[in-house]
């Protein structure tokens, strides 16, 4: 049993280290598409013509390119168009997010449109202003909504991480992959690797679980 | 900066040949998980526990581990722990088809579980074994009513045929990346394949919508 332990054990501050990167890019994309995504939503719902369209298009368009492409396209294209240069951890975190956002946006405008026509009517005939009866009537029940739903965004970011190790952003699956290239023990290492990913997100798809049983229905009008 | 469009339309055949790659994929592993997913949905529902029981840790295992580290797993251990040799293409869909069965199965449970009570009982009453009122009776209604769902899966599942090219698939994804290597055109060749996803991929997103629009609050 030891020795299945030994590739792991032996290279465990490397692996930790791996840990580490994927925690910061999920959260670092988890907090920038939130951001982001609301924006966009907001936009959609709320703004003007000339605003709404290119929003529409961007979500869209989000929903048919593939994230490996976004994050390829940003980490390697982007930086010939616009003179930069982008270290692999930010390049994956831009992508992620903007991809991430698309369907954030779509969350939020599902919610918001969920709350009936009466609300606003109401809000506005007792003499609120557009930003307080959003701000104040359908921000507060709209979010409750769409609590499950970023749920399962996060979840579904945190998955998108991995992917940022095929732009060598030093995350778990990029230092399992060094590890397996030094010892020649896939199957270890690569388990390991399913393990702690498994150990991040099956305790968040419980708690998504229970947001859906919990808040899911409420406020439901 | 000078760019060189048309290098892209001297490999248009070998992004046409990626971009069937990508479509047969995506086929494949929609025929293979709509079974997968129904069987996995059925062992769910079973009262028997060592039915359900495996179903269950499969469904959650592969729902909670990121797609890309389950080809990578499948390309590597598999050859050389349990010695199957597998080409990358057999590696790929085996992947794909697991990953989507898992997610279907939730899909195909939870469109069983909205159909009626009733139902069954009245297919019961008439006669029908539980299979056959399964099989007769509630499948068929179930498989309409979670349609838009499945279409979504669909969209979601020709975007993660991307993620096959971390282990030398050929499909759109990795023959633009070749190409990019190869001929130096960088920009010009990734914008190309974002460009050809979305020309594919953007009549699927609306016709899903169209669908959802078209379903919602059908019996």
């Amino acid at each position: 049993m030891i020795e299945y332990l030994e590739p792991i054990l032996d290279n465990l501050p490397f692996l930790w280290a791996g840990i580490e990167t994927t925690l910061v890019v999920s959260a670092l994309s988890v907090a920038c598409s939130l951001v982001l995504g609301f924006a966009a939503g907001l936009g959609r719902c709320y703004g003007p013509a000339w605003l709404r369209l290119p929003l529409v298009f961007y979500i869209d368009s989000m929903r048919a390119i593939p994230v490996l492409v976004v994050i390829v396209w940003t980490f390697f294209a982007f930086p010939i168009l616009f003179g930069v240069t982008m270290t692999p951890i930010v390049a994956a975190v831009g992508a992620i997010s903007v991809h991430v956002a698309a369907s954030i946006a779509e969350i939020v405008r599902a919610g918001i449109e969920s709350i009936r026509q009466g609300q606003s009517w109401a809000g506005l005939a007792l003499g609120m202003s557009r930003a307080q009866l959003l701000r104040k009537v359908i921000l507060p029940q709209a979010v409750t909504r769409m609590l499950p739903s970023f749920g399962s965004a996060v979840i579904v970011t945190i998955k998108d991480s991995a992917i940022a190790s095929v732009i060598a952003v030093p995350d778990v699956i990029r230092h399992a992959e060094s590890v397996v290239a030094q010892t020649y023990r896939p199957f270890e290492v690569y388990s390991f690797a399913m393990i702690v990913f498994f150990a991040i997100l099956f305790p968040v798809a419980r708690v998504v679980d229970k947001l859906y049983l919990r808040v899911g229905h409420r406020g439901r009008s | 900066m000078t760019l060189d469009w048309s290098v892209v339309w001297e490999h248009r055949w070998a992004l046409a040949a990626g971009a069937a790659m990508t479509i047969q994929l995506t086929v494949l592993t929609m025929l293979l998980a709509v079974p997968g997913g129904i069987l996995l949905a059925a062992m769910r529902l079973s009262s028997l526990r060592l039915l359900r029981w495996p179903a269950t840790a499969f469904v959650e295992f592969f729902r909670c581990t990121p797609l890309v580290l389950q080809v990578y797993w499948a390309f590597y251990v598999l050859p050389s722990e349990f010695d199957v040799r597998l080409s990358g293409f057999a590696t790929g869909l085996l992947a794909l088809a697991l990953n989507v069965s898992a997610f279907n199965s939730e899909t195909f449970r939870a469109g069983i579980a909205s159909i009626r009570r009733g139902q069954s009982d009245a297919a019961l009453a008439m006669g029908m074994s539980s299979f056959q009122a399964f099989r007769i009776v509630i499948l068929p209604q179930a498989v309409k009513r979670v349609l838009p769902v499945l279409a979504t899966t669909w969209v979601a599942l020709f975007k993660d045929t991307s993620l096959v090219s971390v282990i030398a698939v050929s499909d759109l994804a990795y023959t633009a990346m070749q190409l990019r290597s190869r001929t130096f055109r960088i920009l010009e060749m990734l914008t190309a394949m974002a460009l050809i996803y979305w020309a594919m991929g953007y009549p699927q997103a609306k016709l899903t919508d169209w669908i959802h629009r078209r379903m919602a609050g059908k019996e």
